[in-house]
């Protein structure tokens, strides 16, 4: 179709002038319009939240990320200042980017995989499956909360569970959340116990694959693996598609696990410094909010380029049923 | 839908929505008349939190024209919410600051000069200049303190070993004795260190080094080596937990600090920390001086202002918020209330009047500062930036005691940054 919306509409024979037609129509109009507004009182509310409290701060962080600003006096200019240190003198900067990288191209793949795995495992028609879906969903709301993260650095400290636990297999444990070869480890742990989300999201992609295909593989002498790999996997590609942008995006800006876990530090030795956790750091503890403020517009773009790394490489091996 | 009731529907939306952020905002002027409302910002515990509302009960009793709005927080979130404050032109008239944000605060205009809002002709004097930033007094003390050791005897008694001698006894000693209280084998480690800057401070003072000297570091990296020499030490001798439980130990509270679970005999914390350790230990804790390097002339302890009174650059009623600083510190019916909770009171006269009501730790620590007063150093604010200073001497001893790099480079890497967070 090459018709744009105007030419169709010339085409249309224009109708009979109805008696009074045009009274009628700037009446159709009043109302229509009438109807608008009524639409955006009722939207009134949530277009002064999105405003004030939305693209006014984004706008407000766009300008401080060319500042200095101290929080305590007023902002001055320093042009492109904030982002040329950020590559150059700030190693600690470079850590943190290290770090998080490591934390998202570990955690993520591993997180899917074992998401993937109890999907198919539950997904097999088990008795009492809803349980089963609630009990392996609750790590996905309790992950990002405070009191898991505390309940973390306890299980993993010195005198943990974990470490009673090897003690009685005569395993002398470390000290997993203090120290710095293995406190990374532990978070990405937490973040690979969070599978509950992208797994529900499994079990739903998996009931729309039609039981139809795995009948006419069986007849056709496939087994269990071929038809996982080429019938389970290939139709679940755009799920695995949608949970790989979503955490992606989700872990990279992880906060609240290396916050509490290394009691706002990013320590030990920076091993655990997350990137938002660093922003934070730098905008409230050291007062270089203009600086943070760069931070959040260079993670703005990170997060926007692998989304978009993420979409192109998905032509190669993402597979939606309808095309070939 | 009819316009009438499409309007009553839009008001009401509205109404709600004031109403909803009247609720979030509620700390505006609540107290009507003619009363001048100001606002005290101070952070600490639940106990802190009734005692302060007591005294300022007090001060209004005694000022019914004044009424006092404390505005309280945890420690962890304090400066975040009061420069949050200060930015959007809210800041309390009144707030508490501790010495390593004072220049921060005086130095970016955000505190006004207190001379001649407060009598301070019966605080103690050296002191007092401590809160001072370019020669104006923006900050009076709210009492003092002091870096010592905490020896609980007990278990001294039980491995063996007995009380050194404070005024002789040298870093090697310290480590020494350490070593042989773990040895004894009771589960008990001879000691847990810490990455304190108050002790570098003191350790390099016994070298001759000042911390700060004007607006750099002071501090050689022979001292910084030699200092981390002490923590290597500690861990080899097993004086000390391994580098990772230290780590986690400092990272958790003094209640939870092996001094106070029995699990440790010897540890450095503030004279005002005492009261929690021995609640929590049970066990009766002796002040001890800190142990000096061999030859030193100096001990190089101080005395610390625990927390500084200051008043808002931008208060519209700092006569009152000087009255208000003024019966903190020099009526001796605050100081009843108050005691030893924001340090030992630095007026002499105040200090004599509430004396006999301190509990019996605080008398002891008095007795204590008494006897080490003539050996203290001076102390003044430290430049701005001085807030960060912990977390990188935290940051860059770890990186050293997990053996991630070198002492030498270990003490380039900590003085490169510390002269830049001073410098910013």
């Amino acid at each position: 179709m090459s018709v744009t919306p105007d030419s169709a509409v010339a085409t249309v024979p224009p109708r009979a002038q109805p008696p009074g037609g045009r009274r009628r129509i700037s009446r159709v109009n009043a109302h229509k319009r009438r109807e608008a507004r009524t639409a955006y009182v009722f939207l009134a509310p949530w277009f002064i939240g999105l405003f004030v409290i939305t693209v006014g701060p984004i706008l407000a962080s766009l300008y401080l990320s060319f500042t200095d600003y101290n929080l305590l006096e007023a902002a001055k200019w320093v042009g492109w200042d904030n982002y040329s240190k950020l590559f150059t003198v700030d190693t600690r900067f470079l850590t943190s980017l290290k770090v998080t990288t490591i934390y998202v191209v570990v955690s993520v793949p591993l997180q899917l995989a074992f998401a993937l795995g109890l999907a198919l495992a539950l997904d097999r028609g088990l008795r009492g499956l809803s349980f089963y879906r609630s009990i392996y969903y609750l790590p996905s709301l309790l992950g990002g909360s405070v009191a898991i993260a505390i309940l973390w650095r306890k299980l993993f400290g010195s005198d943990g569970l974990v470490n009673a636990l090897l003690d009685v297999f005569g395993i002398q444990g470390a000290g997993w959340v203090s120290d710095p070869d293995t406190a990374l480890g532990t978070l990405i742990l937490l973040h690979v116990w969070t599978f509950g989300a992208p797994m529900v999201i499994f079990l739903a992609g998996l009931r729309q694959i039609p039981q139809s295909y795995y009948e006419a593989a069986q007849v056709d002498g496939a087994g269990k693996l071929r038809q996982f790999r080429s019938i389970t996997l290939p139709l679940l590609t755009p799920i695995i598609f949608f949970n790989l942008v979503l955490e992606v995006i989700k872990s990279f800006q992880s906060f609240t696990q290396s916050f509490i876990v290394s009691s706002g530090t990013g320590g030990p030795v920076d091993s655990t410094l997350f990137y938002t956790l660093y922003l934070y750091l730098k905008g409230f503890k050291s007062y270089e909010m203009g600086y943070a403020a760069a931070m959040a517009w260079v993670l703005l773009l990170i997060i926007a380029g692998l989304t978009g790394v993420n979409f192109l490489a998905s032509k190669y091996w993402v597979f939606y049923g309808d095309t070939k | 839908m009819k316009p009438r009731m499409m309007w009553t529907v839009a008001l009401l939306s509205a109404a709600v929505m004031t109403a909803a952020a009247g609720c979030g905002g509620g700390s505006g002027d609540k107290a009507g008349g003619d009363k001048i409302h100001l606002r005290f910002s101070y952070w600490g515990s639940d106990a802190r939190q009734k005692l302060t509302e007591q005294v300022i009960k007090k001060f209004e009793e005694k000022n019914p024209t004044i009424d006092i709005e404390g505005d309280f927080s945890n420690w962890e979130s304090y400066y975040e919410k009061l420069a949050t404050k200060v930015a959007a032109n809210d800041a309390p008239d009144v707030i508490s600051i501790e010495i390593r944000g004072l220049s921060e605060y005086a130095g970016r205009n955000a505190l006004a000069d207190l001379a001649g809002k407060v009598t301070t002709g019966d605080l103690d004097q050296q002191v007092l200049t401590s809160g001072q930033v370019d020669g104006k007094q923006y900050a009076i003390p709210s009492g003092v303190n002091t870096f010592s050791m905490l020896v609980n005897k007990s278990a001294l008694d039980k491995a063996k070993q007995k009380l050194p001698d404070d005024k002789s006894w040298t870093w090697d000693d310290w480590i020494n004795l350490a070593k042989q209280i773990s040895a004894a084998g009771n589960g008990v480690n001879g000691a847990e260190y810490n990455y304190n800057p108050a002790w570098l401070q003191i350790f390099a003072a016994q070298r001759g080094e000042k911390f700060y000297d004007g607006n750099k570091i002071g501090v050689t990296p022979e001292t910084l080596k030699a200092w981390w020499g002490i923590h290597q030490q500690l861990i080899q001798t097993k004086g000390s937990a391994d580098a990772a439980k230290s780590a986690e130990l400092i990272s958790v509270g003094p209640e939870q600090s092996l001094l106070a679970t029995n699990a440790g005999a010897m540890g450095m914390w503030w004279s005002n920390q005492l009261n929690a350790l021995s609640k929590a230990s049970g066990q009766e804790l002796t002040l001890m001086r800190m142990p000096k390097t061999a030859g030193a002339t100096t001990g190089g302890m101080f005395l610390q202002p625990s927390m500084f009174y200051t008043a808002s650059a931008k208060s519209d009623h700092l006569a009152e918020a000087g009255k208000f600083i003024d019966f903190l510190v020099n009526d001796p019916d605050a100081a009843s209330i108050l005691l030893s909770d924001r340090g030992l009171p630095t007026n002499a006269k105040v200090l004599a009047a509430v004396k006999g009501k301190l509990p019996a730790v605080d008398q002891k620590t008095l007795t204590f500062i008494d006897a080490v007063k003539s050996e203290l150093s001076p102390i003044v604010a430290p430049p701005k930036g001085a807030l960060q200073m912990e977390d990188i001497l935290k940051r860059n001893s770890e990186e050293v005691l997990f053996g991630k790099t070198t002492p030498e480079a270990g003490a380039q890497k900590f003085l490169t940054e510390a002269n830049a967070a001073i410098a910013g």
